[in-house]
């Protein structure tokens, strides 16, 4: 029987590698994978798999779905949202103004973010290039206090 | 955190979803808080900022005052 240390350090590399498999999955299929497919695609059974993902979701950058699918692997949203982002001929969804801005932070890529309006729908496009946002006209509103984000992050 | 044409319009928002009008960025300051959070997200060696971490990040874009706080 493995020792707690020793436990805890599995954990800790599936964890590591489910996280960057839930990326790179994201990143090549522009949707997230299924439970079943990270399994697969790790090579672990289901029952190891589900409880790593509910770890994960301790970072707050993963939320799952009532089914324990994912909904949120941040930047990127498992379901389409108002902040599409695209990147050449691949798109994604981000949750919020600031996850659509992150994804092409985090992939270091130029990007269209066909974005609008909170209020009135009025279409508002950003685009990043060369590491920088282009147009900048706008204003972001985040309505929940810092120190609340993560009580409703679905709001939020 | 949405996105807004103007003042004006955030205010319309939150009458119209009877909200208290929250924190306000510019659009230079999302990006900016976009690659503070998300650019090393792909690194093997990524973990989640702490409390201090964070407020530091967004004290380093100008985001201060109670609003921003995390802790407490």
């Amino acid at each position: 029987m493995p020792s707690k240390l020793t436990r805890v350090r599995e954990e800790s590399s599936l964890d590591s590698d489910l996280r960057l498999y839930i990326y790179r999955f994201f990143i090549r299929h522009g949707r997230a994978p299924w439970v079943a497919e990270m399994a697969k695609g790790l090579s672990r059974p289901t029952k190891e798999v589900k409880p790593a993902l509910v770890r994960l979701t301790g970072t707050h950058a993963f939320v799952l779905e009532g089914n324990g699918e994912l909904w949120r692997a941040a930047p990127f949203s498992a379901v389409p949202t108002a902040f599409p982002v695209k990147i050449g001929r691949r798109s994604w969804y981000g949750n919020c103004v600031w996850d659509a801005l992150g994804i092409p932070a985090m992939l270091h890529r130029d990007a269209r973010i066909d974005a609008s309006c909170g209020c009135c729908n009025y279409q508002m496009v950003l685009n990043v290039k060369d590491g920088h946002l282009v147009k900048r006209e706008g204003i972001v509103h985040i309505a929940v206090p810092a120190r609340h984000w993560y009580q409703d992050i679905v709001f939020t | 955190m949405l996105l807004f044409r103007s003042e004006q319009h955030v205010n319309r928002w939150c009458r119209q979803w009877n909200r208290r009008r929250g924190g306000t960025l510019t659009l230079h300051q999302g990006w900016r808080l976009a690659v503070e959070w998300y650019s090393d997200r792909l690194s093997s060696q990524w973990r989640p900022k702490t409390t201090a971490e964070a407020e530091q990040a967004f004290a380093g874009i100008g985001l201060v005052g109670d609003f921003w706080k995390l802790a407490g």
